[in-house]
């Protein structure tokens, strides 16, 4: 009896650990992955659906005992692998983000400001849509925070490929921008 | 161009070890167009997060379109009615003799809900099948009918509504003391199948008792 009892309590202990990590984890990293998904051209339905199945996996993930190093980049991978797949099911581009139209400007700037910013975001957009794929890619999980090294693993790509690919990438937007 | 401005970014983003990164500080010292190339890429990062920023927002504007809360009010309103229908029916008998305080304040369906904490012993709320077995047991017992209306207990879900005369015909049309009974039958599909007026004479009616 007392045997059975000990088999029980590990997979459920690791269960609650899990499920504890996982809230945390949905806590810091939602808006994050959202804001990646969205900018990749996702909907905003859509990268929500995306958003929450990862962390169902993540969840799964967790609670039979999964591997919890770099967690984050582990994530941010799950996500884009959809987002892959979604994009393979509709036959759809990324980077249709680019192309939406900005209309959302801080509250509180004048209306010159306001002309001024938006100009700006339309600027950057189409700059945006000069860069490959993975240059896009690279600049947008570098905006979410992640580290090189994370970037590499969520890509599939080098460390020093990833460092290439931002420092060209940021490059272009600069000179496109006349910064 | 400057050989260390390859390394710019990456020392921007802290991706340098340690040495690499104290050489690009002391070139920096030195060299001005780096510190301008910096500076360009600093700022850059801070509109391409402003963007995002911006797309994520942009987003969530035009996700809400106007009219979302009707849809949000058609969703509700469907909700409810599959609530509705999925509900365990029941059957709302009203008291043979309704207060003065019911007559005076009951308009039509909303009276039955609204009646007062203080009356509401006289009401009993009764499930279908429980109904069923009471009248079963009366026809059983030819002992003098309690209830008047128990030959009329219906198989079909039902609601009965309690509404004075008064509501319904004008002052004087219907002699004091009446009252009617309404019941109200529920279609499969949640629809009124019938309605069924009943004039009952107050005094004359009393409320089914259990055994």
């Amino acid at each position: 009896m007392s045997g059975d009892a000990a088999h029980l309590a590990l997979p459920l202990s690791r269960l609650s650990t899990g499920a504890c990590e996982a809230t945390t984890l949905y806590r810091e990293l939602r808006k994050p992955l959202l804001r990646y998904l969205v900018c990749l051209g996702l909907s905003r339905d859509e990268a929500q659906d995306v958003v929450q199945d990862s962390f169902l996996i993540l969840h799964r993930h967790l609670a039979s005992g999964g591997s919890q190093e770099n967690i984050r980049g582990w994530l941010f991978r799950v996500a884009h692998n959809q987002a892959r797949n979604r994009q393979n099911r509709y036959d759809r581009n990324f980077g249709a983000g680019s192309d939406t139209e900005m209309d959302a400007v801080s509250h509180e700037a004048s209306p010159e400001h306001a002309v001024l910013e938006k100009e700006k975001f339309q600027q950057l957009g189409k700059a945006m849509r000069l860069l490959t794929a993975s240059e896009r890619e690279c600049l947008l999980l570098r905006a979410s925070g992640l580290r090189y090294r994370e970037i590499g693993e969520v890509l599939g790509i080098a460390k020093s490929t990833v460092s290439d690919t931002v420092d060209r990438a940021i490059k272009k937007l600069a000179e496109k921008c006349n910064v | 161009m400057c050989e260390f401005s390859e390394k710019l970014i990456a020392w921007l983003d802290r991706e340098l070890l340690a040495e690499e990164a104290s050489e690009v500080e002391r070139h920096l010292e030195d060299c001005s167009e780096c510190r301008s190339g910096v500076d360009a890429y600093k700022r850059v990062s801070g509109e391409f997060d402003a963007y995002c920023d911006a797309a994520i927002e942009s987003s969530a504007r035009r996700r809400a379109p106007r009219w979302t809360p009707v849809a949000a009010a058609a969703c509700a309103v469907a909700a409810l009615l599959a609530l509705f229908l999925a509900m365990p029916r029941t059957r709302v008998e009203s008291p043979a003799v309704p207060p003065p305080q019911i007559e005076a304040a009951a308009s039509t369906a909303v009276a039955a809900a609204a009646v007062p904490a203080s009356v509401s012993p006289a009401i009993q709320r009764v499930h279908r099948r429980q109904a069923t077995t009471l009248a079963s047991v009366r026809n059983a017992n030819p002992a003098p009918v309690q209830n008047q209306n128990a030959y009329l207990q219906p198989d079909e879900p039902m609601i009965r509504i309690a509404i004075p005369a008064d509501e319904m015909f004008p002052p004087g049309a219907v002699p004091e003391g009446i009252h009617f009974v309404a019941d109200l039958t529920i279609a499969a599909d949640g629809s009124a199948e019938r309605l069924l007026l009943r004039p009952r004479l107050a005094g004359f009616e009393r409320r089914a008792t259990l055994p």
